[in-house]
C-alpha cells in the first residue's frame, strides 16, 4: 500500500510534459480526424485553467414596430442589460435591467384607422428590473426573486419564490413556485376615462423535467394563476371588466436532438383558460441548427384564442365601414355589465416567425441576432371565423445582443 | 442556466459498461453534448464492427485474397495509424492478428491445437495489406482485419472531442476503463482539480471491495490500462491471457498490467498493448516515447517512469 502513497506526486496531468512534442505513436495518432484538436487543447502549465467563477454580462437592444394596415403605431426600443454573478460559491445573484421607451398611438375602439379622431398620442418611457438570488444545494436549488417595473401610470411589484430539486440520477427535475404580484394603473393624470385601480395576482406552479432518452426531454408545468382587482382598461370609455380572473395554465416541451443534423428541435403545447371565458392554444416549433460556431434557430409559433365572454364586436355599417356611433350607443346602453372592445380579448389567431443567429465568438463572448416577426388576424382562428371585423395586426422585433463571461 | 453540476451518463457500448461525466452550468447544452457524444461512439461501433456484415470491416474481411475495398477517409486514417504502430513496434501491433481467436477459445480455457495455430499465423501480417490510393486489399484468403486494439480508445477521444465541440471544458469520457479528460473538475468547492481514476488490482477482482492499485488524478489526455486479467484462462498454473504475440501466436506473460497516460486515449491505448508485447523491453521502449506510465510486472513489482521525468 505504500505505493498508493506516492501514486499523486506520480502523475499529475500527461500536460505537465515540459514540452509537448508529438513524438512516435501520438505523433501518429494525430492524423485521426478530430484528435489533433484535443492534442491542441493541452495547456502549457496545468494550472492555465484554474479560472475563478465566471460572471456572466450580456447586453441587448431590441426595437418593437407594429402597425395596422395603413398606420404604424408603437414603437419600443429597448436596450436591456443581464448580470449573473456566482456569490460565495453556493449563492448566485441575477439582474436584469430593462428601459423600454415606447412612442407612437393606442387605438381606443376596436381597430379604427383614424388617428385623428380615435387614438391618443403616446410618449412614455418604461424602467423594469429584477433581481433574483439563488442558493444551490447538493441536488436542489431555491431562489427568491423581486420584479418591479413603472411607468408614468403603471406600477408594478412581484415577488417570486422557487424550489427545484433533482433525482439521484439527474433525469427527473421537480420544481413548485410561488408568485406574487401587485400591479397599480392610475390613468387620473394621463387621460384616462377613469382613475385606474389594482389588482393583485398569485400564481402557484408545479413542474416536472424528465430525461426520456439520450435524445429527448420532456417537461410538464401546470400553474393556476388567482387574480383579483381592477383588470378593466381605464384609456377605454365603458370597458369594464370583472374584478376576478383565474386561470389554469399547462405547458408541455419536448426537446429532441436529431442526430444526423446534428440539431435539436424544440416543440411545446401551451393551454390556456381563464374565467373571463379566454381559452387559447399555443404550439411552438424550434430547429436548433449549430454549424461551428454558429447556431440558427428558425421558429415558428402558432397561437388561437376564443374571446372573452364580455368581448363585443364592432359594429360595421351597410357599407361595411365600422359604425362609431352605433357602438358608442350601444355601449351606453350596456353600461353597467361587463364589457370590452379590447381586441386583445377578441378571438383571433396568430403566427410568429422568429430568425436567431448567434455566433460564438470565443467560448466566453457570443454575438446574436433575432428578427421576428408576428401577424394576427380573425382568419387565423382555430376552427373557424374568429371576431368579425378585425383588422390584421402586424408587429416586428429585432435585438442585437452581446454576451460575455469573465 | 446557472447552477454548476455534475452529469453523469451511462452507457453500454463496444461490449462494455461506458459513462461521460460533465461539469458545467448549461444542463440543456450538457445533456446534447453527451447524447451527440454517445452517439459518435455508437457510430464508430457500428461502422468498425467485425459482427455486422455491411461494416467498412466486415466487406474488407469479405473480399480477402480477392478484390480490393474503397476506403472514406476516416478508415484511410485508422489504417495509416495501424501502420504507424505495427511499423513503430517492430511488427508487434498487428491488425492482423485477430484470426488468432479462431483457435484461442477463452470460453472452453483450451490450449490450441499446434497445427492449428500454425495454419491460422500463416494468415497473420500486415505486410500482406496491400494499400493504393484509397483502396485496401488483404492479399491472403482467409486474412481479418480487427479494430479491436484501438477502436475503443478512438471512440473515446472521438467522443472528447464531441464535447469539446459542444463547448463543454470539463469532462471524463470512459468507455470500459479507457478515458480521455477534458480539462479538470469544474464544479465550485472542487475547481481544477484533477478526476480521480482508480486503477483496478491485476490480481484483485474488480467486483470485490478491494483497494485499488492507484489513485490517478487525471486532468488532462487519455489513459489506458491493458492487464492480463481482462480474459485468461488457467492450465496447469499457467495463465493464458488475450493479449496474443502475432509472431508466435502466443499470450504475454511479462506484465500483470500496463497503465499509460498520453496527450489522447488512442496513443495511450496503443501504447499499453504494445508495451504487453514487448515484454520486458517495453520499459525502455515506453521511456522513449515520453510518456507516464504505472506498470505491475508478472511478480508483482511496480515500475513508473523514472524519476526524473515527474513534474517539478
Amino acid at each position: 500500500m505504500a505505493v498508493i502513497d506516492r501514486m499523486p506526486m506520480l502523475i499529475t496531468t500527461s500536460s505537465s510534459d515540459k514540452t509537448q512534442t508529438a513524438t512516435g505513436v501520438l505523433l501518429a495518432s494525430l492524423v485521426l480526424p478530430g484528435l489533433a484538436a484535443l492534442a491542441g487543447m493541452a495547456p502549457v502549465a496545468a494550472a492555465a485553467e484554474s479560472a475563478p467563477d465566471k460572471t456572466t454580462v450580456s447586453v441587448k437592444y431590441g426595437r418593437y414596430t407594429d402597425s395596422q394596415p395603413g398606420w404604424d403605431r408603437v414603437t419600443v426600443a429597448s436596450p436591456q442589460v443581464y448580470v449573473q454573478a456566482p456569490i460565495a460559491g453556493d449563492w448566485s445573484l441575477e439582474a436584469t435591467g430593462v428601459l423600454d421607451t415606447v412612442s407612437g398611438a393606442t387605438p381606443r375602439w376596436h381597430t379604427q384607422h383614424t388617428p385623428i379622431s380615435g387614438a391618443s398620442q403616446m410618449n412614455d418611457q418604461r424602467r423594469a428590473g429584477d433581481v433574483k438570488v439563488t442558493r444551490y444545494f447538493a441536488r436542489a436549488a431555491v431562489s427568491v426573486s423581486v420584479a418591479n417595473s413603472n411607468e408614468n401610470d403603471y406600477a408594478s411589484h412581484a415577488a417570486g419564490l422557487e424550489a427545484r430539486w433533482s433525482s439521484e440520477d439527474n433525469n427527473r427535475t421537480w420544481t413548485v413556485g410561488l408568485g406574487l404580484s401587485n400591479d397599480s394603473i392610475d390613468a387620473s393624470k394621463t387621460g384616462g376615462s377613469g382613475p385606474g385601480g389594482q389588482k393583485s395576482t398569485r400564481d402557484y406552479q408545479a413542474g416536472l423535467t424528465q430525461v426520456l432518452t439520450t435524445h429527448d426531454i420532456v417537461q410538464f408545468n401546470l400553474t393556476r394563476s388567482v387574480g383579483s382587482g381592477y383588470f378593466s382598461d381605464p384609456y377605454k370609455t365603458f370597458d369594464q371588466r370583472p374584478d376576478q380572473r383565474d386561470a389554469w395554465i399547462a405547458l408541455a416541451r419536448w426537446n429532441h436532438y436529431l442526430e444526423p443534423f446534428d440539431a435539436a428541435l424544440r416543440s411545446s403545447y401551451r393551454y390556456y383558460s381563464d374565467t373571463f371565458g379566454v381559452v387559447s392554444h399555443t404550439l411552438g416549433v424550434d430547429w436548433v441548427q449549430s454549424a461551428g460556431p454558429w447556431t440558427i434557430t428558425p421558429g415558428l409559433r402558432y397561437y388561437s384564442q376564443s374571446a372573452a365572454d364580455f368581448y363585443v364586436d364592432p359594429i360595421l355599417n351597410a357599407q361595411g365601414q365600422y359604425d362609431q356611433i352605433a357602438v358608442i350607443t350601444r355601449a351606453v346602453k350596456r353600461a353597467g355589465n361587463n364589457q370590452s372592445t379590447d381586441k386583445r380579448l377578441a378571438a383571433f389567431g396568430a403566427v410568429t416567425l422568429t430568425i436567431k443567429l448567434a455566433y460564438a465568438w470565443s467560448p466566453d463572448t457570443d454575438v446574436d441576432f433575432k428578427v421576428e416577426t408576428y401577424r394576427q388576424t380573425a382568419d387565423w382562428h382555430l376552427g373557424g371565423q374568429g371576431s368579425p371585423g378585425l383588422d390584421p395586426f402586424r408587429a416586428n422585433f429585432v435585438q442585437v445582443g452581446l454576451t460575455h463571461r469573465f | 442556466m446557472s447552477r454548476w453540476r455534475s452529469l453523469c451518463f451511462e452507457f453500454s457500448a463496444m461490449a462494455s459498461p461506458c459513462s461521460l461525466q460533465l461539469d458545467g452550468q448549461d444542463e440543456r447544452t450538457m445533456r446534447e453534448a453527451a447524447a451527440a457524444a454517445i452517439a459518435e461512439v455508437q457510430r464508430i461501433e457500428k461502422k468498425f464492427s467485425r459482427y455486422t456484415d455491411d461494416s467498412i470491416v466486415s466487406r474488407i474481411n469479405h473480399a480477402a485474397g480477392k478484390e480490393a475495398v474503397d476506403l472514406d477517409a476516416e478508415t484511410q486514417g485508422l489504417l495509416d495509424f495501424a501502420h504507424s504502430l505495427w511499423a513503430l513496434s517492430g511488427g508487434l501491433f498487428d491488425i492482423t492478428s485477430g484470426v488468432l481467436r479462431r483457435v484461442w477459445d477463452f470460453k472452453a480455457g483450451k490450449l490450441p491445437e499446434p497445427d492449428a495455430l500454425q495454419q491460422v499465423l500463416t494468415t497473420i501480417g500486415w505486410q500482406h495489406v496491400q494499400r493504393q490510393g484509397n483502396q485496401v486489399r488483404l492479399a491472403l484468403p482467409g486474412m481479418e482485419l480487427d479494430f479491436g486494439g484501438f477502436g475503443k480508445e478512438y471512440a473515446v477521444d472521438r467522443a472528447a472531442a464531441v464535447l469539446l465541440n459542444h463547448g463543454i471544458q470539463h469532462a471524463l469520457v470512459n468507455l470500459g476503463g479507457d478515458l480521455h479528460a477534458l480539462g479538470e473538475r469544474g464544479l465550485p468547492d472542487m475547481r481544477g482539480a484533477p478526476w480521480n481514476v482508480h486503477i483496478q488490482h491485476p490480481r484483485a477482482p474488480a467486483a470485490a471491495n478491494t483497494p485499488p492499485l492507484a489513485v490517478l488524478p487525471l486532468a488532462r489526455g487519455g489513459l489506458a490500462t491493458s492487464g492480463d486479467y481482462e480474459r485468461f484462462f488457467t492450465v496447469d498454473g499457467i495463465r493464458y491471457c488475450h493479449v496474443l504475440n502475432p509472431h508466435t501466436g502466443w499470450p504475454v506473460s511479462h506484465w500483470q498490467s500496463v497503465t499509460v497516460l498520453a496527450t489522447n486515449t488512442t496513443t495511450a491505448g496503443a501504447l499499453t498493448t504494445i508495451a504487453m508485447l514487448k515484454g520486458s523491453e517495453a520499459i525502455p521502449w515506453l521511456e522513449a516515447q515520453g510518456v507516464r506510465y504505472l506498470a505491475v510486472q508478472h511478480d508483482g513489482r511496480l515500475l513508473s517512469q523514472s524519476p526524473m521525468d515527474e513534474h517539478p
